[in-house]
C-alpha cells in the first residue's frame, strides 16, 4: 500500500483542534484535467477552483481546517444556498458532478486533496461514468383531503351509510358515531395513501434508474400546505427519460392530484462512493 | 454544559406533547367506548354518558389546542408517534394481526 492509501475520508477530515491547520472544502468532484479559478463564488465569497488528478478534479476552496457553524440560521441557510449554487454552477459548467455535502472538509492544502482523488480515482472515475447525463429529479404528489374522503364515501357503501346516519345525530348524544366515522375515514385514507403511492411508485420507476422513496417533505411552499402529502420521491434520471417522466406526472396531475416536480439537481441522493 | 432554554418553547413543546398523548389516550377511549356500545351491553343511560364524558374530553383539548396555539406541535408530534400509537391502540388492527399470522 502506497502512503495514505487506505486512509479513510473520515481520518483525513479534521476534529476540531486548538490550532487551526489548512483546510480545502469540497464541494464536488468533476470530469476535468484542468487547474481553473471560477471565481469568488463560494461560501463567504471564497475563491473556488479545481484541483486535478489526471482526469478527474476536485472543486474547493480554501479555509482553515474547521467546521462552518453559526448560531446564526440566516447565516448557515445562506452558507447552504451558496454550496448548492456551486455545485449547480459546476455541473453548468462540467456536467456529471459527485457533489459533497455541505461542511465536507479536507485537513490539508491541495496536494492532500490530490492524494485523495488519486487513492479514490477508480471509485470517482466509476461513479461520473455511471451517472453521466443523468441527474436527481424529485416528486412529490399530494391530494386534497376532501377530495380524498368523497373517493372513499362513493366506493364504500358502509361509510356513506355511516356518515347519513351521524349527520342525524344531536352533537352531543352522537359524538362517539361521529368520531367513529372520523376514524374509519382516517383509517381508509391511510389505505388508499398507500395504494396510491404504490402505483404512482411504479408509473414513476418506468422512467428513473434509481428511486428513493422519502418519509419527509421539508419546506413546503404556502400553497401545498392544506394538502395531504401521498407520497414523495428522489429518482435518478437519464436526460433523455426527463419528457416521459414530464409526461407521467402530467397523467397523474390530470387525475386531479398535485404533483411538485423539481430539478434537475446534482444526484445527491445516489452517489456511492463508500469509504477512500 | 450550562443548556439554554426559551421559556416560550419549551411550554409549547411541553404542552403540545402532554396534549399530544392525551389525544393518543382519547382516541384508544374512543374506540374502547365504541365496542361497548356495539356490543350492546350498555343501557342507554351509559351511553349518554360515556358520549357527553367523550365529547367534554374533546372539547377541552381543542380549547387548550386554540389557546396556547400548539396545533401544529401536536400534529407532529402524533405524527412522529402514528405507528407506534397505532399498533399499540388499534385493537381491531391486533385482531388482524393475529388473523393473518
Amino acid at each position: 500500500m502506497g502512503k495514505g492509501a487506505g486512509r479513510s475520508m473520515k481520518e483525513t477530515k479534521l476534529i476540531g483542534e486548538t490550532e487551526l491547520a489548512e483546510g480545502r472544502y469540497l464541494y464536488c468532484v468533476v470530469n476535468s484535467a484542468a487547474k481553473l479559478s471560477l471565481g469568488n463564488i463560494g461560501i463567504a465569497k471564497a475563491e473556488v477552483y479545481t484541483v486535478p488528478h489526471e482526469d478527474v478534479a476536485a472543486v474547493v476552496h480554501a479555509c482553515q481546517s474547521q467546521p462552518y457553524q453559526s448560531k446564526d440560521t440566516n447565516k448557515v441557510m445562506e452558507w447552504v444556498l451558496s454550496h448548492n449554487d456551486v455545485v449547480d454552477g459546476a455541473t453548468e459548467h462540467f456536467g456529471t458532478v459527485i457533489p459533497f455535502s455541505f461542511d465536507t472538509i479536507v485537513k490539508g492544502g491541495d496536494t492532500t486533496i490530490k492524494d485523495l482523488l488519486r487513492r479514490g480515482y477508480e471509485k470517482f472515475e466509476h461513479e461520473l461514468e455511471r451517472l453521466n447525463q443523468r441527474a436527481e429529479y424529485v416528486v412529490q404528489i399530494f391530494s386534497d383531503q376532501n377530495k380524498l374522503v368523497e373517493r372513499i364515501l362513493a366506493e364504500n357503501q358502509a361509510l356513506k351509510e355511516l356518515k347519513e346516519k351521524t349527520s342525524k345525530m344531536p352533537e352531543r348524544a352522537g359524538y362517539l358515531f361521529r368520531r367513529k366515522l372520523e376514524l374509519k375515514l382516517n383509517d381508509a385514507c391511510n389505505v388508499t395513501r398507500a395504494k396510491l403511492a404504490d402505483e404512482f411508485a411504479s408509473q414513476i420507476k418506468e422512467h428513473a434508474e434509481e428511486m428513493e422513496i422519502e418519509r419527509k417533505v421539508a419546506h413546503l411552499p404556502e400553497n401545498y400546505k392544506d394538502k395531504k402529502l401521498i407520497a414523495a420521491f428522489s429518482c435518478l434520471v437519464h436526460e433523455d427519460n426527463v419528457k416521459g417522466l414530464g409526461q407521467a406526472l402530467g397523467k397523474i396531475s390530470q387525475e386531479g392530484y398535485a404533483v411538485r416536480f423539481t430539478g434537475p439537481w446534482a444526484p445527491f441522493s445516489f452517489v456511492k462512493l463508500g469509504e477512500i | 454544559m450550562v443548556i439554554k432554554v426559551d421559556e416560550g418553547n419549551l411550554k409549547q413543546g411541553l404542552l403540545g406533547l402532554v396534549v399530544a398523548l392525551a389525544e393518543i389516550i382519547k382516541e384508544a377511549l374512543e374506540r374502547q367506548a365504541l365496542r361497548r356500545i356495539e356490543s350492546g351491553r350498555l343501557t342507554a343511560e351509559e351511553e349518554v354518558r360515556l358520549n357527553e364524558a367523550l365529547a367534554d374530553l374533546d372539547e377541552a383539548l381543542n380549547h387548550i389546542k386554540k389557546e396556547n396555539d400548539i396545533q401544529d406541535v401536536v400534529d407532529s408530534v402524533i405524527d412522529g408517534l402514528s405507528e407506534v400509537a397505532n399498533v399499540f391502540l388499534n385493537p381491531e388492527r391486533w385482531e388482524k394481526e393475529l388473523g393473518e399470522a
